[in-house]
């Protein structure tokens, strides 16, 4: 149980898949002038992710290694995701039309999110199981998510900020995003004690 | 500073997510929107390489997410108004959609692992975890669409020129 928490906790603040492992930053930039928009793409991320973990495990696992390809791993996993993307916008229309009017506008810029493709072929060259798979995922996801919803947050206060004109937008944010990074260097080594 | 010693912003007052939509169609009293673009998706500087566009066109993703409100206001087709949605309704979906289904497949395939500890049985009670955790968030979502959570609320018709960012 201590090793699953242990990985979950790695994964979400000391391998931050945004300030440690730098990906995502399309979304982080993105999606992060409200903080509603941040939540929503939080959540969606999480759900993708996890479920291209599965998805894509579950490909190497009984595909590609077996049969030697190896050399398809990117393509198949840009094709697990896509297809996962699809299938999540699909599955929330149909669980509920209102959700979909609500969150819908996050999944498709999942597919281009290569978060989701970099923890997925993470996951394969860790050689995990499936549930240390599942779990890293979700770890990574969350932290993903909370990075976001920080970041919105410091971006919904710097812009009532008064910023010299040359900084102002995306400048300041990046700044903010670096010190961010700094903060979280603080997590470094804490996995390994 | 003396900007934020002056404000006169209500901080108790509920919190409103907004957004612009067009009117497209009346059907008695009842009216059709379609949001206009937002600020999020395919506005931004690189809007014109991203690759999100090939899953579907934005006008097609938006015609997608029509949605209806009480015309209480007598509204008119192709004018603009201004809607919103409770700032923790979006919380409140989140979680109807994507964690309840998260969270079973976790506890199915945890319970699977435990249980009998091979990767095949503990995919396959993963699936089904998921699949019951959708029949879940269904039942959730419908609630939450009875009380009345989900619907977005007419606030007023849009300032000519006014765009989400404004």
């Amino acid at each position: 149980m201590k090793e699953y928490i242990l990985l979950m906790f790695s994964a979400a603040l000391v391998n931050n898949v945004i300030l440690g492992r730098f990906l995502g930053l399309c979304p982080t930039m993105g999606v992060t002038t409200r903080l509603d928009a941040a939540v929503g793409m939080g959540m969606a991320t999480t759900f993708v992710m996890t479920v291209a973990a599965i998805a894509g495990w579950t490909a190497n696992t009984f595909l590609l290694t077996p049969f030697d390809l190896g050399y398809l791993r990117t393509i198949t996993f840009i094709l697990i995701i896509a297809s996962t993307v699809q299938f999540t916008e699909l599955v929330v229309k149909k669980v509920s039309p209102s959700l979909f009017q609500l969150l819908g506008i996050y999944l498709p810029l999942i597919t281009t999110n290569c978060a989701v493709l970099g923890i997925a072929l993470l996951l394969v060259d860790a050689k995990m199981s499936i549930l240390t798979s599942v779990l890293f995922a979700i770890g990574s996801a969350m932290g993903f998510s909370l990075v976001l919803v920080m970041f919105a947050g410091l971006r919904e206060r710097l812009a009532v900020m008064d910023v010299p004109r040359l900084f102002a937008g995306p400048p300041i944010a990046f700044i903010v995003v670096s010190l961010l990074a700094l903060a979280f260097m603080g997590f470094s080594g804490m996995g390994a004690s | 500073m003396d900007e934020f010693a002056h404000s006169t912003q209500d901080f108790s007052a509920p919190a409103m997510v907004e957004g612009i939509a067009q009117v497209v169609k009346i059907e008695g009293k009842t009216a059709w929107l379609v949001p206009e673009q937002g600020s999020s998706c395919g506005s931004c500087a690189s809007a014109s390489a991203c690759g999100s566009k090939g899953v579907g066109t934005t006008a097609s993703r938006l015609e997608n997410r029509r949605f209806r409100i009480n015309n209480d206001a007598n509204l008119a087709v192709g004018e603009r108004v201004v809607f919103g949605i409770r700032d923790n309704v979006l919380l409140k979906a989140s979680i109807a959609a994507y964690a309840i289904p998260l969270a079973s497949l976790l506890l199915a395939g945890s319970l699977a692992q435990w249980k009998f500890g091979s990767d095949l049985i503990t995919m396959g009670a993963m699936i089904a975890g998921l699949v019951i955790g959708l029949g879940v968030s269904r039942l959730e979502a419908r609630r939450l669409y009875t009380r009345g959570d989900l619907a977005p609320l007419f606030l007023r018709r849009a300032r000519p020129g006014e765009t989400c960012s404004s």
